[in-house]
Formats: C-alpha cells, sequence, structure tokens
C-alpha cells in the first residue's frame, strides 16, 4: 500500500478557487490537511499567487525562505484564533507558486508575507478546514510537498 | 516519577503552545529529532541569554529537519511576547498549570516564588527516546549550541536511512 500523498490538488483562475482537482484555472499542490476535513464556512483565502502557468519561485530562493520564516515568527501569531490554515503552493519537487493563507476575518490579510512573492487576491471558500499551523523553525520542505506539509515518513 | 535518562522515553507532553493551540511532542516531531529544553521563564537573565543563543542556531534547525522546543511555565501571552522580543521562530509550549512539572523531576525547587521548572535540556529521537540529558540548573551545566549540533548529527545519522548518499 502507497502512503498517502501529503499534499492535494486545487485549482485557480485568478479571481476564484475550487476544490475540484478538475476544475478550471491553474492547479496548484496543497497541504492536504487544509481540505481534509470539514470546511469552515464562509473563510477568506488570501491567495497569493497567479493564474498564468509560468509564475513560480523556486522553493530555495532566498524570498520564499523569508516569506516562511515570516509566517514562523510573526505571521502566524499575529492571524492568532483566525487562522484557519497555512499552506504554500507547490509545483513540483522545487517550484513555489505562491501560498494561501485561511482566516476567519481578513482585516489583517494586507500584512501577508507571501504578498511579497505574488499578489494577493481576498476570495471567500467554505472547503478549508482548520489545521494546525506549523510548529518552528523548521523552513524546509520535505520532497514534493507543500510547506508546512509532509515528514520524512510520507 | 518519570525517570528522564538517556534511551528512556520522554513523555509525550500536551501542552498549549505560544498561541494557545493544543499541541504534542509527537506531533510537533513529525517525523524529524528534537532539542527540547525546558526553562525557568521570561524573567530570569540566564533565560534570556541562552534563548537568544538558541536564536542563533534556529537559522540551522531550520533548514535541517530539526525541531527546538521550549517548555516553561509561562502563560503562552507571556511566551507569545517573550518569543517576539527574541526573534524566535521555533515553538514554545506553555505549562503554566503546571501539570507535567508535577510529574517530571523537573522542578527547580529552590525557586519558591515563580516555581518554575529547572533549565534542562533533551535530545530526542522522533519517538522521543532520549539520546541526552543536559543539567542547566548552573549556567555551565547547559547544552552548548555546539553540543545541540553533535546531538543532532548523531540522531540524524541514525534515522535518515541516506545519511551515506545513495548509490546512483
Amino acid at each position: 500500500m502507497s502512503p498517502e500523498l501529503p499534499f492535494a490538488y486545487i485549482r485557480f483562475d485568478g479571481e476564484r478557487l475550487s476544490d475540484d482537482p478538475h476544475g478550471p484555472g491553474r492547479r496548484l499542490r496543497i497541504d492536504a490537511r487544509c481540505v481534509a476535513g470539514e470546511g469552515v464556512q464562509g473563510a477568506h483565502a488570501h491567495v497569493c499567487a497567479l493564474s498564468n502557468e509560468d509564475a513560480s519561485l523556486r522553493y530555495d530562493e532566498p524570498e520564499v525562505q523569508q516569506a516562511r520564516r515570516d509566517a514562523l515568527d510573526w505571521w502566524i501569531p499575529m492571524l492568532g484564533d483566525d487562522l484557519v490554515c497555512i499552506s504554500t503552493f507547490a509545483l513540483d519537487e522545487s517550484r513555489c507558486a505562491g501560498a494561501v493563507t485561511v482566516t476567519t476575518d481578513p482585516r489583517r490579510l494586507d500584512y501577508d508575507p507571501f504578498a511579497r512573492l505574488f499578489p494577493g487576491t481576498t476570495v471567500r471558500a467554505d472547503f478549508f478546514s482548520r489545521v494546525p499551523p506549523p510548529p518552528g523553525p523548521v523552513i524546509e520542505r520535505y520532497s514534493g510537498a507543500p510547506w508546512p506539509a509532509g515528514s520524512f515518513g510520507s | 516519577m518519570t525517570d528522564l535518562l538517556p534511551g528512556s522515553r520522554f513523555p509525550d507532553l500536551d501542552l498549549p503552545d505560544h498561541t494557545g493551540r493544543p499541541r504534542t511532542l509527537s506531533e510537533i516531531s513529525g517525523s524529524d529529532p528534537i532539542a527540547l529544553l525546558t526553562s525557568r521563564g521570561w524573567w530570569c537573565p540566564k533565560e534570556q541569554r541562552y534563548m537568544r543563543e538558541l536564536c542563533r542556531v534556529q537559522e540551522e534547525f531550520e533548514v535541517a529537519y530539526a525541531k527546538i522546543i521550549v517548555v516553561s511555565v509561562d502563560a503562552p501571552e507571556v511566551q507569545s511576547a517573550f518569543r517576539a522580543g527574541l526573534g524566535a521562530r521555533f515553538t514554545f509550549l506553555s505549562d503554566f498549570e503546571r501539570r507535567w512539572l508535577e510529574q517530571l523531576p523537573l522542578c527547580e525547587g529552590t525557586d519558591t516564588l515563580h516555581d518554575p521548572y529547572r533549565p534542562a535540556a533533551f535530545t530526542l529521537y522522533p519517538d522521543l527516546t532520549i539520546n541526552a540529558a543536559f543539567n542547566g540548573y548552573w549556567f555551565w551545566g547547559r547544552a552548548t549550541m555546539e553540543e545541540l549540533r553533535q546531538e543532532m548529527r548523531a540522531i540524524t545519522r541514525e534515522i535518515r536511512e541516506d545519511w551515506e548518499v545513495p548509490e546512483s
């Protein structure tokens, strides 16, 4: 039996986000836990990504690493209990297409450190489930998994 | 009372983190080794000095698939403020109710005002087996950053099957 994949697929067309892996828009890997449980109704998803298939950075680029450090340092603590889940978007073993931060209160989304990578778009979504935020300080990824998903056991 | 000796298993502490969310050691570990530090609290100048050292080494931990966890009796909101002031990106666990402190041989004892944890360090395998224990009651007894590096190397070498580069 093969181990469960640490990621699921969602779609983003620049304006709408869908948990239908065959829906319209760009296909992005997301931490599988974010779409595995009961959805939080009316949540606000801050999508820092573009629908353009070429829009990506390598996970090892300093700006991507720093955005993850900032997430662990102050972004997640700032959101507090409003945070529903957070995940970067992976395209493959090495490329990052941005990130999504899902909250119940959209007021602080302008501070999203991942918006330094790709511009943020706030959309309503009901399919994101609550996931404990990542414990620090690890910012490296497990092969192919969108940070903070995965482990060496998966 | 639990013995916390090398080779024994550290209890899977279930405590709120610095944001107040419930956590367990095993959840935080995932599949990674842990440097677990118990700390008197934010008020102690020795802790402030030592935590700054941990912040310096966190940049190595964050790229090396290993975790740093600090346990104290400070409330989550106090830990969160302390953490922010330090610039720490690792996890603090709050035993503000002293629920685990009463079960572990880690009470400072000589500080009846704060009733805190005694400074100590444990390096743990992902299954929470203790590889080494350090008694930091005296500052010089604490694990140095180089000792933590050596501990993480020893554990990682043992648990990562591809430590020796696989033949292509």
